[in-house]
Formats: C-alpha cells, structure tokens, sequence
C-alpha cells in the first residue's frame, strides 16, 4: 500500500522530481565522466605497455639524484661493455640503445609536440629480428649516417612530411638538417620521436661510444630474473641490471601515480557538484514532505507507522536516485568521449573506444542514491515527525521551527573557526601545521555560512532588496519580502550558488595575488634589458650563444644553466652560472661572503634553513653519481629569478654531459625597436626559444595564471549550473506554494508582466544573496591563504572587476533562473489559481 | 476607459453591469454541462444585490464571468459600458484593476503586505496616488486604524475580511463583487462585515453584487436573484430572511451534490 503511495507520489511531482533528478544527472555524470575517462586511459597504457616483447633484461646507470628530464642519460653505458655483456652465459642477443632529446620543426620553423610530452631522439635499433615492439614501417627504410632520420607516423602527418623530404631537427641546442629516409607507425601517447643510426645518434644525443641503456635479450630457457642476477654480477660500480618485468613496473607506476593524482583531482570538483546537488534534493523533498503535511498526517491517522513514511519518503528518493544515476551515467560516457576526443586533437593518442569497468557503473549508482537517500532522510524524518491530529487542522503549513538553535550552533561553529584561522594566520607561515589550521579554520567558517544564511538570509535579502519598493512599487515589496518567507528554502538554494562562488573567487584572489606578487618581483629582480630563455628540454646551442654574443648593440651576456643534486642529501634545483654577472642581472645583494667563482652560493632563506653560511661546506652529489664537496661562497638575498642555490659554471660543467645554458641575460646599448627586432631575429631560427623583456615575461606569467583560474573555473562551472537549477527548483516550488496568492493578485490587477517581474525579483534578490555569501567568502578564504603563504605571496591582490562580474553574474542567474518559472507563473487560470486548496 | 467597444453603447440607465443571454458551458456533446443557461440579468447602479441558488446553480460562475475572471460560451457581458467579452486578457486585467472590486471567501490578503498595503494594493498595482480623504473614510468605517501596520496573519478572521473591503472600496471601484464573504466568519463577525457592506452602499453610493447561500446574509441586501440550474428562476427586492429562506425551499434538491 505504501508503495502504491510513494509511486503515485512520483507520477504527481513529476517537474520537482525531474528538476531533483537533473542535480543527481549532473553530478554522477562528473564522477561517472572522470573514472570512464581515467578508464580509457589506463586502457591506453595497457594496450602500450601490452606490447613488452619476449623477457630481456636491461643494463643501465644508476644516477642517485632523481632527475625531471626524463630524456636524459646522466649515467651512460659504454659501448666496450657490450661483449663482455654478450658473452654472459644465457644472453641471446645485445643492443645498446640511445636516448636523447630530439625536436622535429615543422615547416613554419615551430617545434613539432611538446607542450608536457616528451620529444625522443633514439638510435635505430633495428637487428631485423622481429621483436615483437608495436612498431611497424609504414613508408621507406632505416636511416643511414647523420644526415638520415626516420620518425613517427604521428608527427609526419602533422608536419605534412613524407619519405624523402628534408627537414631540419633540434638536438642539444642546434638545428640539424637531415632526410626522412622513413616513417614508423605506433601507438605514440603524444610524443615525438626521430631515430638516427647508432653512431649518429651516440654523437649528436648523447656520446660517441656511449649507451644509455643496454638491452640483452634472454636466451630460451633462462628467466629474466637469473639473468638479471648474473649480469649484476659482473657490473662496474655505477650500473644496474633490471629485468624487463621491473622496467615495465616502474615506468606503470609512475603513470598510475599521475593518472591517480587526475583521478582524485576531478572526483574533487565532482565532489563539489554532488554537495551542490544534494542540496536541491534535501531542498525538493523538504517541500514535497511540507505540501504533503495533511496527506501524509492522514497516512498516519489511518494506521501508517512513522517507519513506514520515513520509508515512503526514502522510496521516492530511491526511484529518484536510480533514475538520476542511469541516466547520469549514460551522460558521463558522453563527457568521457568529448574529453577523449579534445585529448586526441591535443595530440594525446587515446585508445580506440572507452574503457567500461565495473567501476564507474558501481560508484555512479552508489554516489547516485546513497546521496539523494541521505539528503532526503531529513525530510523524511520530519514527515515521520507530522502527528496524525494534523489532518485535521485547516492550517496545513508544517510550523517553522525556530531559527534561534541554528544561530547558536552556527555562530559557534564560525567562532571556532575564526579561532583556527587566526592560530593559522599568527603561526609562522608556510609549515604544515599552520596549513592544516588554516584548511580547518577555512572548512568551519564555510560550514558556519551554510548553517547561519537560514538566519541572516531574509535580512540581508531585504536589505539587498531595499531599492525594490522604490523601484518597483508594491510587486517589489512583496519580492522584497518573499524570500524571507521561507528562510531555510532560501539559504539552501543560495548555499548552493555559495560553494562554487565562493570557490571560483578564493581561486581569484590568490591568482590575482600571485600575479602581483610576481609583477612586483620582476619589477625588482629583472635587472636585464632582455632574456633569452629556452622553453624546451633542450639548451640554448653554442651557435646562438654566439650569435646572440655578436650581435651589434649587445654589450652584456651571461649563462645561466640549471641542474639538480642532492645537496646533504636533499634532492633539488640548483642554478650554474658567473656568479657576478647573474646576481647583477638579478639585482641581487650580496649579504655575506662574496659572489666569488669556485663553490657555492645560497640565498639567505635557504641558507637560514639550511643552517649553513659563508665558509661552510656541504656534500652534493650529482646526477652522474660523484659526490663534491662544495664551499659556500656566499649567500645572497632571496630572488626568483635566480633561485636559492647558485652553483659555479666549472662544477656544472664537470657532473653534467653537453651542459648548456637555458637562459641568457642580454644588456644592451638601447632597448629600442630594432635592437629587440634583430634579437627576435637571431633566435627565431631556434624553435623552442624566446626572447622575453620585463613585460613579455609578466604576461608570460599572467597567461599561466590565467590558465590555471579558468581550469579552476571550468571544473567549478558544473556546480553553478547545478545551483542554478536549485533555484529554478525554488522558485518553481514557490510559485506553486502561493499560487492563490498569486491568483488572488491577478484577480484585483496584477498584470502578467507585474506578476513575472515579481517573480523575477524575487530570484535575482536570493540568487543574488548566494553570489554575495560566495564572493565575501572566497575573498576571505584567498585573503587568508595568502597571508599564510605570505613569503611567497607578498601581495594581497583583490581582483574587484572579476568580484563586479561575480555579483552581476549571481543577478544574471537568478533572472534567467526565474524566466520559465515567472512565464508559466503569468500564464496561469486566475480563477482556478483563486480556486486552488 | 478609452479603448471600449465599437459597439454602440447599450440604453444603460442605472445598470452598474449586465449580461446578456450569457450561456457557459464545460465538456461538449453528451458531455456538455451547461453552468449558465442564457442568462440575462442587470445589477442596478448604488444597489446591494444578492445571487442566490443552491449549490451547483450556477451562481459562482455568473459572479466569475460579471467579474471578468472567466470568459462565457455565448453573449455579452458589460461592466459600465464595456463589453468584456472581447477584451484581451491585458485589458481585462486593467479594467479589474481600475473598475471593479472583490472580496473572495478566504485568503484575501496577501501574507507579506500590512493590512495598509493590502487595503491600497489595486491603487499601488496601477501606480495611482490613493485619495487620502477617502481612504480614512474607508479606515475609519471599517474601523481598522490601530490595526494598519499588522500583517494579515496577526489579525482575526473578521478582520482580514474587513481589510478585504476596505479594499475593495479603497479604488471607489464603479462595482464590487463579494464571493461568500463571511462563508468563513463566525455569525458576529459576518454580522459585522455585512453591515459594513451594507452601509457603503446606503452612505457612500457603492455598488455590490454578493453571491451566498445564506438567507441570512441575504437579508442585508436590496435586491435578491436566485438561480437554479444556471437559469434566473427569482428576483426579490426588501428581502427578509425568512422570505428568502421560504423561497429557497420551493427549490428542487440540489441534482449536484453539495461542494
């Protein structure tokens, strides 16, 4: 019998229900997007590491320092190695292989890739044997000499090159004009890759008579891990020998870890638009238990019992959440093949098709109902809570309960949360703890916003509104007064335009504020004319040092080159350079010490952290596994641009194979036109290179920024479009609730127009709230990250025009939110209106 | 009202609103319920006349379609010399708004506006300044001056009917139409409401159409129709209630079963 109750109920409400649904659909189906598309990308990397070809077992250098240039060889192989490697017992065959950094330039000059993934140099390593590698020849043969290349199937197409053509390729810094003498198909995940003949990529990657690695096939019989073991055994001190399998591992556990970051990272904004959406339900059946308050109170004269409603209730959130899932799922593998596809135009090779696991259709489902069933369990307990005696009573309206609890509750929560915040902002910045007070501090005021805007809301909406009667004359006075009719319905649908707000404009305020910060910081430590930096893996070649040196009008140039080391055992950055010339270029000030050649220089907060200072010494040991032991010049004060450790050229140069600088600092006799335009043109020849004065480096940086917020905007963007149906849900649901009202003010002259005005007010006034609590709220929560960060992040940056377009923009939504509510609240029968019970 | 009716304005003498062979039908064929039979009634200007009928007769429908609220199936309906029936519905509401004033069962007022604001809200629909004099007239008649600034939730429900025609008067509107007016009072509030009703009519020149199905509340008006199956079958003027009540039981059962 109940369920008969409950299925009815669903057929009666079906708008509210289907505008509650649309909250489940949109939510599910960014968590039901993220893991299908996340699915289709592990797939990818199955399908590529699928292909692992018979056992081998791989030799190769041990670097002790964790590098980010996954291209490089700090630790070479050398090829005399090679037959003493043959000649273990159970190796079936040897290859020594060549790695490097390799970049293709199309025919405008720009580099082919790039942009995250890698451009690969190797050797042809080709024994004719078939291997079993997911590479097949699709055009031409193997490449001969220096001046003969074959590359990827992949980057021909995009460079419109065929077998034959000439093409010029950047290696360590210059450009090499070379023939396709062939193209290769295979699965490339984005990267690039061009391929020489053994001696020519040994000299133009890495070095004459060096490998990076050498594989040694296993010979039948034997197993990967004894030969492994066998090979070690007869090792020099500075190599390994890792089977196939571990290979395999490390480089899949290194792309599970990112693709586990993403993962997590878009379950996070999916987390926000599921929070948005459960609010709208709580909100919808909130309403429907209200307007049911004399039916359900019958149910239970009758003889129901309050498990029995409770279970009503829940049963319709069940259909509810079902429905909402399917069909959020169905949407989300919709999202997944449009991100799949935008990753294929960015040159990100997906598998063909999506990966359907078990696992978006089980937490699609689960997110699905378990989130409308915990939302709607509110209501549906205080459906249990209606007594039977109401069906009775003519005054059907469910009594409010008072607000006074909720304002204690809430401003204790935001006391506590104040009291975070403050022990986050006196604490030293930046460690770990004064972050964690901080996240807690932030976490409670947001929560003390969502429980306090039931009590604050109808005063502030009316203050919001004042200019409303004046405006609008008495259609303004009653949307003036509308919101405050039902306190708790307005604070949830303006909480819900809160979160998303409140996020876009904390994510604002700190870009806005690092903008400055760095603004700032180059106006004092760009102490140059011009740059010329390397955007590339690759370093800036001999030949346009050179170039750049001679160029008329130039009349300072210095080399800044960087590495990394572990320093006391510390893995990290170091800067190489004349110590003099980059500390000028920096305008940085020596404070201790001297900016002497021969050691190294620390910047005063690393020094401090460090505890070290002039005269002292510490151990570094350098990716090609030797250990130095440094003494510390002199310490400068802190500066971005050139870093916290500044090494001597000489010491670079000797742990680091082809060291080539990645920065020149240019002075010149003027900073005119043609003394940029004859710069340009030296550089423009070298794809990958740039040439940056103090404002192109700003916007540089401005346009990462930019970047970053409207990532962060986009993914927040579903949340506002789910808010945005919470209020089209309220102000349907409000309509309907005074339609008598309504009715009764049509009958004495309300025109239509009046009436949708009304409405329309109404919904900017409480759309307009939500967008004001959000932006108040993201300006704090942006101020305090940057006071906590404020070594980093000097300048506190208030963005006002983006908080101006922040609050039109809450207007605009409350109005669009109420046009086809307003619409079908104009169109309605005056006199059924008048009618209605 | 510029924008009237190209026809040529009826003999109207002192008719505040009439209609004219007004036929309302709901469904159609076997279906079709007639609930106005060719009607033809005028109310008489300065007068307070009372629709009567047993339920189902028929008499919310002629109050509704005189009102302008519900459009009619056949004939003419005419406020003063405007004939609604060929008003859009723009018009249709300003002429409510400027011309005529209601007063329903129940729920009259507007929950957020004090009893001032819900007693001016047709003047301030229209943007029109109210006649200050006028309206403490209405006030003071109404005797709701030290109750002004509540809002309707803190008033009796005799009270809130009386906001509710003070509203109705507040727009001296040329016609005022009550549906069951004290239908929700208690017999000494209804007393009170009726009376007041009755004496703008007498003192202030107003014209009412009420619609009830109490002899009682009959009594206090001028003039009595009654109706029975959406036909006029009576007209009384001086009623009692007695007389009305007597006439009333000449009627045949009721054929629809009471609301």
């Amino acid at each position: 019998m109940m369920r008969k109750v409950t299925l009815r109920n669903l057929a009666a409400h079906k708008l509210r229900l289907v505008l509650t649904a649309l909250s489940v659909i949109l939510g599910v189906a960014f968590v039901a997007g993220t893991l299908i598309f996340t699915d289709t990308m592990n797939k990818t990397f199955d399908d590529i590491f699928a292909d692992d070809g018979p056992p081998s077992v791989s030799v190769r250098g041990v670097s002790p320092v964790e590098t980010f240039d996954e291209t490089a060889t700090p630790v070479p192989v050398p090829e005399t190695l090679l037959d003493s490697l043959a000649k273990v017992p159970g190796v079936a065959s040897v290859e020594g292989a060549v790695q490097g950094n390799a970049i293709i330039i199309d025919k405008e000059g720009d580099p082919i890739g790039g942009g995250g993934a890698p451009q690969f140099g190797f050797n042809w390593a080709d024994d004719g044997t078939d291997d079993g590698d997911a590479w097949t020849m699709v055009a031409g043969r193997a490449p001969s000499g220096d001046g003969e290349v074959v590359i990827d199937l992949a980057s021909a197409e995009k460079g419109g090159f065929t077998v034959g053509d000439r093409i010029k390729v950047a290696v360590a810094g210059s450009l090499q004009d070379v023939t396709i003498s062939g193209v290769l198909d295979g699965t490339t995940g984005g990267a690039t890759f061009v391929f020489w003949e053994t001696p020519a990529a040994q000299k133009l990657l890495l070095a004459p008579g060096q490998f990076s690695s050498v594989t040694l096939k296993v010979a039948s019989g034997g197993t990967e891990k004894e030969l492994a073991e066998r090979v070690a055994a007869t090792l020099p001190d500075g190599l390994e020998a890792v089977t196939g399998e571990q290979m395999l591992e490390e480089e899949r556990s290194d792309i599970d870890s990112l693709l586990g970051i993403m993962r997590g990272f878009l379950l996070a904004f999916a987390l926000v638009s599921i929070v948005v959406g459960s609010f709208n339900i709580f909100n919808t059946f909130s309403m429907l238990v209200g307007q049911r308050t004399r039916e359900l109170a019958l149910l239970r004269a009758v003889g129901a019992s309050r498990r029995q409603v409770i279970l009503a209730v829940l049963g319709e959130a069940v259909a509810v959440g079902l429905v909402g899932s399917t069909l959020g799922l169905a949407l989300g593998a919709g999202l997944a093949a449009l991100l799949s596809a935008f990753f294929q135009t960015q040159g990100l090779d997906l598998s063909d098709g999506l990966a359907f696991t078990a696992t978006p259709v089980i937490f699609s489902y689960l997110v699905g109902v378990v989130v409308t069933c915990v939302a709607a369990f509110f209501p549906a307990l205080r459906a249990s809570r209606i007594p039977p005696v109401a069906a009775m009573r003519d005054d059907v309206a469910p009594p409010q309960r008072s607000l006074r609890i909720r304002g204690i509750i809430g401003t204790a929560v935001a006391l506590i949360g104040v009291l975070f915040l403050g022990l986050g902002l006196t604490g030293t910045g930046g460690t770990q703890e004064t972050m964690s007070l901080l996240g807690v501090g932030v976490l409670l005021v947001w929560l003390a916003a969502a429980i306090l805007a039931a009590v604050i809301g109808s005063p502030v909406v009316r203050v919001l509104a004042g200019w409303y009667p004046k405006a609008f004359g008495v259609a303004g006075k009653m949307a003036k007064e509308n919101p405050g009719r039902n306190p708790r319905r307005t604070a949830v649908t303006a909480v819900a335009l809160m979160i998303g707000l409140s996020l876009v404009t904390t994510v604002n305020v700190i870009s806005s504020s690092l903008g400055a910060t760095t603004d700032r910081m180059i106006d004092e430590q760009f102490g140059i004319d011009y740059a010329v930096a390397s955007t590339s893996q690759q370093g800036l070649g001999p030949d346009l040092v050179k170039a750049v040196r001679e160029l008329p009008g130039v009349v300072g140039v210095a080399e800044a080159g960087n590495g990394e080391f572990k320093l006391n055992g510390e893995n990290t950055w170091y800067t190489a350079g004349d110590p003099r010339a980059l500390l000028d270029a920096g305008n940085a000030e020596v404070v201790a010490g001297e900016a002497a050649a021969g050691g190294l220089l620390l910047s005063e907060s690393t020094a401090k952290s460090a505890a070290l200072k002039t005269g002292d010494t510490a151990q570094a040991t350098f990716p090609d596994g030797k250990t130095e032991t440094l003494t510390v010049t002199g310490v400068f004060t802190d500066n971005e641009l050139i870093g916290d450790r500044l090494l001597s050229p000489e010491i670079w140069k000797a742990h680091t194979p082809r060291a080539m600088p990645n920065l020149l600092t240019v002075d010149t006799e003027k900073t005119d036109a043609a003394t940029r335009k004859a710069l340009d043109g030296v550089v423009d020849a070298y794809p990958g290179v740039m040439v940056q004065d103090q404002n192109d480096l700003k916007d540089q940086i401005q346009s990462q920024l930019d970047g970053f917020v409207l990532f962060f905007t986009l993914m927040l963007a579903l949340s506002v479009i789910i808010a945005v149906f919470g209020v089209v849900n309220t102000i349907v649901l409000s309509v309907i609730e005074r339609t008598r009202e309504l009715g009764l003010l049509r009958a004495v002259g309300l025109s239509r127009q009046q009436l949708r005005g009304m409405v329309w007010l109404e919904s900017i006034a409480i759309a307009l709230f939500g967008g004001l609590l959000g932006i108040g709220l993201g300006v704090a929560f942006g101020a305090a990250i940057q006071q906590s960060l404020s070594e980093e992040i000097n300048v506190l940056s208030i963005p006002v025009p983006f908080l101006i377009g922040c609050a039109v923009f809450s207007a605009l939504v409350g109005f669009l939110a109420s046009l086809w509510p307003a619409w079908r609240a104009g169109r309605m029968d005056v006199l059924q209106a008048i009618a209605t019970q | 009202m510029s924008h009237s009716v190209p026809n040529p304005a009826p003999p109207l003498g002192e008719l505040a609103a009439r209609v004219e062979r007004v036929t309302k039908s709901y469904g159609t064929g076997d279906a079709e319920v007639r609930a106005l039979d060719d009607v033809t009634v005028g109310i008489p200007k300065g007068r307070f006349t009372a629709v009567m009928g047993p339920s189902g007769s028929g008499k919310s429908t002629l109050m509704h379609c005189m009102a302008g609220l519900d459009s009619v199936t056949a004939g003419q309906v005419f406020v003063g010399d405007v004939e609604l029936t060929r008003l859009d519905d723009k018009r249709l509401t300003r002429l409510r708004r400027d011309r005529i004033g209601f007063i329903f069962q129940a729920f009259n007022l507007v929950p957020t506006l004090t009893a001032l604001e819900n007693i001016t809200l047709p003047l301030d629909i229209a943007g029109r300044k109210a006649d200050q004099a006028w309206l403490d007239t209405v006030i003071d008649t109404v005797g709701l001056r030290p109750r002004l600034k509540h809002r309707p939730s803190e008033l009796s429900g005799g009270q809130q009917q009386r906001v509710a025609c003070a509203r109705a008067l507040a727009s001296r509107p040329g016609i005022i139409f009550a549906d069951e007016p004290t239908g929700n009072l208690d017999s000494r509030s209804g007393a009170e409401v009726l009376g007041f009703l009755q004496s703008s009519v007498r003192d202030m020149g107003q014209t009412i159409v009420m619609v009830t199905h109490d002899p009682g509340a009959a009594a206090y008006a001028d003039e009595v129709v009654f109706l029975q199956d959406g036909r006029i079958v009576d007209t009384m003027t001086a009623p009692t209630s007695e007389k009305v009540l007597e006439r009333m039981k000449g009627f045949d059962l009721p054929k629809v079963v009471s609301e």
